[in-house]
């Protein structure tokens, strides 16, 4: 059976630079649905790989499959339905919060899923909202969980998550976390996830990408990941996040 | 009009020119190409209308309304510099414009067929669908720059082209005709138009120059929709990529 995602050879450039890469010769496959957390240092390319795998940006070098065919074979608009991006800065269309949450009936002409609507509002902490209050009204973290559960009624194949959890409380983080899991466990939706949030990752991750000098060092089991690192790069990021966390003040 | 008197009228630029240096404005220059350009080009389409006109001969027609047409598709145009295939599409609808309502202008016998009413009449319908276009233009421009989240969200709902710009679409498409239907509001109260102006000079009766002026002004109203519509139709893929991405 083809891979769910596959990468040969992705690389981009940086815009501002021709011939410097931001990150090149990514070869990676992910053969079966699973949580794939990806991790490095700001400024790896981490948000741009995923905008790449969601046909927003155009890669310079490689080719990526999904379900073994291109996106030409798929079509761009078919592609971005199965594999979907959500992104970290979550923008609200015009209108209320109910008229974000109808956008994939209204776009697609399906009708619209109220009750699993309310079910994931809900699950994310947002069963009180009031779906006539104007999208633009908002709070960050309200919009962020709004942008997925949109995202979400679209049912893809494929989720590729952009910190979508950063502006959120503990709480909200992990019903949102939950509600992913469950997604993954009860559809067998494949999870991208990007986060710099080391509890998340070591909670909810099967499978840890770790990019770091342009280019995948590491692709590995989470456990095994954060166990023993392979490469001196990765230790070295694990230990400055533990040193980290030893240094944070203790609360009573 | 004496020649005299054309010579006469300079003394309007040398005004300006005069309170440029007093101010340091620094406009010297522009006044200087300005005026140069306005004398020349108004002076040969004069030679080159009473040609036309003289001989009476369809091909002439259409050859001065084609350079109208030329010089308004690449004027408006360069509102979209950068962007593949503008002229064509701009070109596409002034000429899709300029047919349809000189045709209608004709059909219902408005105008006479003459080009003493086709050539005035097209060149105005054309210069303001080129406004229109250029505006819709840079519009789109800005609009699609402040809007590139709000696109980009609705592609990743599997959204296509149209669907992701109908937004940004409808608002440059909107504040592209507002001018003419403001100017429409205010004629006769801010200003006297062109044509009325133009035919009272040359001893027409006013309210015969009025008629014409409403016909003038319910043409541009018709060919600003119209050429909004064209060029927002067929220029919108161009801020795409192949593969249904946002141009950066």
């Amino acid at each position: 059976m083809a891979s769910v995602l596959s990468l040969e050879h992705l690389g981009k450039q940086l815009p501002t630079q021709q011939h410097t890469w931001l990150f090149s010769d990514i070869t990676v496959d992910i053969a079966s649905p699973e949580i794939t957390l990806i991790m490095g240092k700001s400024g790896q390319g981490k948000s741009t790989l995923l905008r790449l795998l969601g046909l927003l940006d155009t890669a310079d070098d490689g080719t990526i499959r999904h379900l073994g065919k291109t996106p030409t074979e798929w079509g761009p608009e078919k592609w971005r339905m199965s594999v979907s991006y959500v992104a970290q800065q979550p923008v609200m269309l015009p209108g209320s919060v109910e008229d974000n949450l109808r956008a994939v009936s209204r776009l697609h002409k399906r009708p619209f899923e109220t009750e699993l609507a309310r079910t994931w509002m809900e699950a994310v902490g947002l069963g009180e909202m009031d779906w006539s209050k104007q999208a633009a009204q908002l709070s960050g973290g309200e919009r962020q969980r709004v942008a997925l559960v949109r995202s979400l009624l679209l049912h893809p194949t494929v989720l590729l998550l952009d910190e979508v959890t950063a502006s959120l409380d503990t709480i909200s983080k992990r019903a949102t976390e939950e509600l992913l899991v469950d997604l993954h466990r009860r559809e067998g939706t494949t999870l991208l996830w990007i986060t710099h949030d080391w509890e998340q990752a070591r909670a909810v991750g099967q499978r840890i990408w770790f990019l770091a000098g342009g280019r995948l060092l590491e692709d590995s089991p989470a456990d095994r990941f954060f166990e023993g690192p392979q490469t001196q790069e990765a230790q070295e990021f694990l230990s400055a996040h533990l040193v980290q966390k030893e240094d944070a003040p203790c609360l009573p | 009009m004496s020649s005299m008197s054309l010579w006469f009228s300079f003394t309007f630029v040398v005004i300006a020119l005069l309170l440029s240096m007093w101010q340091k404005l620094g406009l010297e220059k522009e006044i200087a190409i300005g005026t140069v350009r306005c004398a020349v080009q108004l002076l040969a389409i004069g030679y080159v209308l009473q040609f036309v006109f003289h001989t009476d001969h369809p091909i002439y027609q259409a050859l001065v309304i084609a350079m109208m047409i030329g010089v308004a598709s690449w004027n408006a145009s360069r509102r979209g510099d950068g962007l593949p295939g503008i002229l064509w599409r701009v070109t596409a609808s002034l000429t899709v414009t300029a047919t349809l309502t000189m045709s209608l202008l004709l059909v219902l016998g408005l105008i006479k067929p003459t080009p003493q009413y086709l050539i005035p009449i097209t060149g105005m319908i054309i210069g303001n669908s080129m406004i229109v276009a250029g505006l819709f233009l840079s519009h789109m421009k800005r609009e699609t720059e402040t809007a590139r989240g709000e696109i980009e969200a609705l592609l990743c709902l599997g959204a296509n082209k149209k669907q992701a710009i109908h937004g940004v679409l409808k608002r440059a498409v909107k504040a592209s005709m507002i001018p003419t239907f403001d100017t429409m509001k205010t004629i006769g109260l801010v200003q006297l138009p062109g044509t009325m102006t133009g035919m009272i000079i040359a001893g027409a009766n006013p309210l015969e120059a009025v008629r014409y002026q409403i016909l003038i002004m319910f043409a541009f109203s018709s060919s600003a929709a119209i050429s909004a519509a064209l060029i927002s139709a067929l220029a919108y893929s161009s801020w795409f990529t192949r593969e249904s991405m946002l141009r950066p």
